[in-house]
Formats: C-alpha cells, structure tokens, sequence
C-alpha cells in the first residue's frame, strides 16, 4: 500500500520544458510536472489528443498519435515492444483526461486492464472535455453547466450521475488503482511512487480541477480540490489487485457540499433540491466506502 | 538448397510468413475470412515456432494502434485484418504512416456489403499513406509478406504496408506453397531498427521528432511531400526487393508492380488485379488460341501506383479493358481513374474501358473475362462499343 511522500522529498528539477500552453490555474499542468518528477529519466510517454500535449510538454520522450481512443492500444504496443527488447526499466505512462479514459478511450481502457499491460495509467480528471471547449464528460458531475448541457428552460446542466470509471478499472483486478487530488499532493506522489515500484496495469485517476471550465478564479483551483476531498465528493482510496481496498485520506466529518459547489460558476443555477440530491448521492457512497475501508473491494 | 513444400491455405502462408520474417510483436483480431491466420499465429505461439509478444487484442483498432507504437519503440510488428476491420483500423493506420512505422499487415479482403470479397475495404484506405499490394496465390501472398518487410523498412521508403488476398478464395483454398528456408530469409531481411527515439533518455531526440511531426519550424506541408517522395522511392525499391527475392529464392512477381502475360504483339489488353487476374490468364490463353491479340497486365501495387508502367505500356495496344473489384460510388473504378490519369501525359494513348467485375464476392468466370477481351478488341479494331462503363 501507498505512503504519502512530502513535498520536499520531491525531485527539484523541473521537467515540464518553457513555453507551457496551459490556461492559468492549471492542475492538469501541475499533475504533469509531478508525475514526471517522480519517474524521473524512466518515463517514457504516449499522448493522446487532450490538454496534455498543452500542458505536459515534458523533458521525457514521448510519442504521439493522432487517435484519442488509442491510449490502451497505444500504451500497450510500448510496454509489450520495451518487454521484448528488454528495456523495462522504461515505465510506460500515459497521462490522459477523463474523456480519452472514461469515455472515446474507454474501450481501450478496459482491454489493456484487462491483459494486465505494464502501463501507468495517469487520468487527469477535469470532468469534461477541457481542450475542446468544456462539452460533458461521462465523468461531468450531475447538474454541473457545460457547453453541450447548458442551463435553460428546458435543461438543469448535465442529467447524468458521474460515471464511477475508478471503481470499473479495479473490478478488472489490476494490480493497483488509486484515486488522487492534485490538493492533496503528498497522498499522490505516495501513490505514484508505490505504483512506479510494481510491474503491471497500475492506474491512478487523480482529480483536477479546471478553472477554464468549471468557473472560478485560477486561485482557487487547489482550494476547491481540497473542498471536494473534504465533502466527500472525491474519496481518496486505493484498491491493490482488486481486492484490498484502503481510503487513503478519512476526514472525521464531512463538510457539505453545497460550499464546493458554490464556489464554482458551473453550478451557479443550482436549486436547494439538486444540492440535496447530489449530498445524499455523495453521502451514500461515501458510507459504503467507509464500511468497506480495509476491507474486500468485493 | 533444402526447400518445403506442403499444402495449406493463404491464412497458414501468412502464419508462416509471420514466422519467417521473425515479427516480434503481433496484435490481432478475430474476422472472418481473416480468422484462421490468428488461429495459426497462435498455434505457432504456443509450439514456440514463432517467439514474439502476440497481443490478442479487443478490438481491430487496438491490434493496428499498438502495432503502430511497438514497431516505433523498436520491433518488429505484424497484424491481419479483412473487410468492415480494416475500415476500424482506418484511424491508427494515418498515425502509424504519420510517424513512418513500417507496421506489415495482412489483408484477407471482404466486402462492405456482404462478407464476400472485393476490394472496397482497401479502397476505403487509399488515402492513408499505407503501400499496397495485391496478391493472386497463396504462395505470392507467403512472398510478397517477406517482401513488404524488406520495402517498408528500407530507408529510402519507411512506410507501412498492406498484403492483400482475395478472401475466401485465396484465405480458405489449400495449394502447395514453398516454404523458404530461414537462414536465407534471414539473410534476406535483417533485424529491425526503429527510427524513432523512445529509449529513456532520449528526450530531447524524442522532441525533436515531435516538432518536426508537428511542423514546428518548418513548413507546414513539408510531411506531406516527405511521404509523397517516400512513396515515389517506393516504386524503385520494390522492384529491386523483387530482384533480389527472385536471385535468393527463384521466385518473382512481374516487375514488382505489375507483370506483362503474353503481351508481345497485342492490340489490346486486359487489367486486373489479385486472383481475378489468375482467371484472366485463362482467358487470355484461350483468346489467343483463338488467334485474339489480348494480352493480360497483371496490377500487383495499387500503391504507389506504378504510372509510368501503365505509360510504357499503354502506348503499345489500341485499347484497355480495365477490371476493377471496387468502385468509388460517384466516380468509378480505382485502376480505371489511375490509368486514365497515367495516361494524359502521353501522347498516344490508348482507348479505356472499365469494366466492374467481382464485387460483393460475385463469381467472375473465365467466359466472362473472353467477353471482356473480346470487346476490348473488338474496340481496338476501330468499332464502336458500348457501354463504356460496363457491370459484368
């Protein structure tokens, strides 16, 4: 199981190169520059269409295609070349957002977890498709405004519940999978360095808040990360081959959620119903995971 | 020399191909009439005859993306698809000649409309940079397999390619097939290098790649006229890779692009490609025989397409029925529009007639290529002829 890590034992060379494309405020970018801090010179990376090629302009190699379904096809063509030339000491990555992962990649995904392919699987989560302009993801939360969920007279934002992709990868017995928050660094690089040690698909949904696309100030991009761990809206836990399943941050009483959501311009229209709707949702959950905390994943 | 010979379907000469040209990663999915090469691969697999990462993938996207991205770190890559599976692999195919992995794959053509054969599933391709080359047996397919790898990964080409089949008729019928010796395919095609840079620590290599995929600092076409002059080069390397293979194994394919059958002295020839093409030898016996001066070209490379051999040849007949197993809905065949286009730039061209034969798997008989050769003919005399666009 994962150790958190402090900040101070990270890296200080800095890999992400000059010229970062990313908006202000950008977690995605900040993921980026962890992940490559923790694998160092032994990163080597497959892109696919999504901010990362914007904001993860790395000091590592790294190919891209042009086929944004493709991150488990590709990533396992590298992994299984690398295998044969014996070159493992290369840690094949992939750093993709929720669309490339939960939904066009979704396929993908599910193919390369479950051939167990040695790849690190990063999912930057900013729960809608940010590169294109803000369109719903399968990983959008309920009620939230996006460009194809507008709020008007006949739409309250997106309908759907967020589609539970965490939960999905482990039921596919991989050998590690974590959830992670870019506010809670320490937790991920933890994380990232229990999964650079093992060999397999390994995959670590980490959640980054957008300020292009949910709304706010690029200030407080981390402050909201911390306010969904700590309503419960983004549980923190691991799940080691499937079975061991661990919350990783346990806050001893969950704030509410209607303070996260309000500080962001994508939930602006929410009535005091849809906030009930969506704490319950989140207080459901998060009592199944706690029953579950140490215990069986299923 | 010790040659093997034994009796088996185009899918087992694939396996064995595979085998041969020591592929070491394989990715693959499942399709009829593709299905038995997968079944071979693994039996070779599991009997330790071939030594390689064989991925059986979830989908024909994955088995030709991942093949692209093995093949770039630095093996040797090999996948097989046929039909509506080609036309999934569409999207990583343009990525994999983007960034000039010479990927193999072999094609057991089915229709768009059926699972009969024809050649749509290539056409619907035509556009993505791969080489294409059509075969008409069972052992040209075994051959021109090992020559794809010798031409995709020659320097001056770097391009991936397609082997294609006839389904079915080529993927399901048993023929004897010489089976070269491995030491002289060995000889013949040596290990696998990667242009690309992707080895931990080959970072700022790695970025330099990546500005010039992107254009950074150069113009913005350049890659474009990069594979275009790829391709060019192309239509010289195969033709010297089927040399070499004819000197090393005693076997060649016409020229490597196309082939002339009994071409000396005739008013008029027929075009056709992979096992239309056996048929069409048949006929062009029996015509001749009949004293009928039709001869045959065989089309081997629909890509490159080989201009100038339609150039020398055409100015040597009165007219060319050309038969195409595809159509291009809204324009017409793909030969035909090739050839025509061939031919503006030489001033004694001849007459063209198409001719849509075999398409959705129809039968195509020898009388129906002797009809087909006949009105070539009967149009290099002088006559008119109609249609000019004829279904047969």
């Amino acid at each position: 199981m994962s150790k958190p890590v402090p900040l101070v034992k990270l890296d200080e060379k800095e890999y992400i190169q000059p010229a970062n494309q990313s908006c202000q405020g950008c977690t995605g970018a900040s993921v980026a520059r962890i992940v490559a801090k923790v694998l160092k010179d032994k990163m080597v990376r497959q892109e696919v269409a999504c901010c990362g090629p914007a904001f993860g302009n790395l000091e590592q190699p790294s190919i891209y295609g042009e086929v944004f379904e493709g991150a488990g096809a590709m990533s396992t063509g590298l992994s299984r070349a690398f295998k044969r030339m014996e070159r493992e000491d290369a840690i094949v990555t992939t750093i993709v957002g929720d669309g490339g992962t939960t939904d066009i990649g979704f396929q993908g995904l599910s193919g390369a977890a479950e051939r167990n392919e040695n790849v690190l699987w990063i999912c930057y989560d900013n729960e809608a498709y940010m590169n294109t302009g803000g369109q719903r993801s399968s990983t959008t939360t309920k009620y939230a405004e996006t460009t194809t969920t507008p709020v008007g007279e006949f739409s309250r934002g997106k309908k759907e519940r967020r589609k539970n992709v965490a939960a999905m990868v482990a039921l596919h017995r991989v050998p590690y999978m974590a959830t992670a928050s870019i506010a809670y660094p320490e937790d991920f690089i933890g994380k990232l360095e229990y999964a650079k040690n093992i060999k397999g698909f390994r995959f670590i949904q980490i959640s980054a808040p957008c300020p292009t696309g949910w709304r706010f100030e690029p200030q407080y991009a981390v402050k909201i990360g911390k306010e969904m761990v700590l309503s419960g809206m983004w549980p923190l836990y691991e799940v080691i081959d499937g079975e061991k399943f661990r919350i990783t941050y346990k806050p001893k009483e969950l704030k509410p959620v209607k303070d996260v959501l309000k500080m962001q311009g994508r939930f602006r229209h929410i009535t005091e119903d849809e906030i009930k709707e969506i704490q319950d949702d989140v207080a459901s959950y998060w009592a199944r995971l706690v029953a579950k905390d140490g215990k069986e994943f299923f | 020399m010790p040659q093997r010979f034994e009796v088996m379907v185009g899918n087992k000469a694939v396996a064995h191909m595979v085998r041969l040209a020591r592929a070491r990663f394989i990715s693959a999915f499942p399709i009829t009439p593709q299905t038995t090469i997968v079944q071979y691969i693994a039996d070779m697999v599991a009997n330790g005859e071939i030594d390689a990462e064989y991925v059986t993938t979830e989908g024909e996207l994955t088995a030709q993306a991942s093949a692209f991205t093995a093949g770039a770190a630095g093996v040797r890559a090999f996948t097989a698809t046929a039909g509506p599976g080609l036309l999934y692999m569409h999207h990583p195919m343009i990525a994999t000649r983007n960034n000039r992995v010479p990927v193999v794959m072999a094609l057991m053509h089915r229709g768009i409309k059926g699972m009969d054969p024809d050649h749509s599933d290539m056409m619907a391709q035509r556009e993505t940079g791969w080489m294409m080359l059509e075969c008409e047996s069972g052992q040209e397919i075994l051959d021109t397999g090992l020559m794809a790898y010798k031409v995709a990964e020659d320097e001056r080409v770097r391009l991936p390619c397609i082997f294609a089949g006839d389904g079915y008729i080529l993927s399901y019928t048993d023929e004897p097939i010489d089976i070269p010796d491995e030491a002289k395919v060995d000889a013949f095609l040596p290990p696998y290098k990667t242009t690309i840079p992707l080895l931990p620590n080959q970072g700022a290599e790695s970025r330099a790649f990546q500005m010039r995929q992107w254009s950074i600092g150069r113009d913005p076409q350049a890659n474009f006229a990069d594979d275009q002059q790829a391709m060019i080069n192309a239509k010289k390397v195969i033709k010297e890779v089927n040399a070499e293979f004819k000197k090393l194994f005693g076997r060649s394919y016409g020229n490597g692009l196309v082939e002339e059958y009994k071409t000396r002295d005739v008013d008029a020839v027929i075009v056709a490609a992979g096992t239309i093409a056996s048929t069409a030898r048949v006929a062009v016996d029996r015509l001749q025989a009949e004293g009928k001066k039709v001869g045959l070209v065989k089309l081997k490379a629909f890509k490159p397409f080989p201009a100038e051999e339609f150039q020398r040849i055409g100015p040597k007949v009165k007219t060319m029925g050309i038969i195409d197993r595809n159509i291009s809905i809204g324009s017409g065949g793909w030969t035909f529009g090739e050839i025509r286009n061939a031919m503006y730039d030489v001033e004694e061209r001849p007459q063209t007639l198409q001719f849509h034969a075999g398409l959705n798997g129809k039968e195509v008989r020898v009388q129906d290529i002797m009809k087909i050769g006949e009105k070539t003919l009967k149009a290099a005399s002088g006559a008119k002829v109609s249609p000019l666009v004829e279904w047969v």
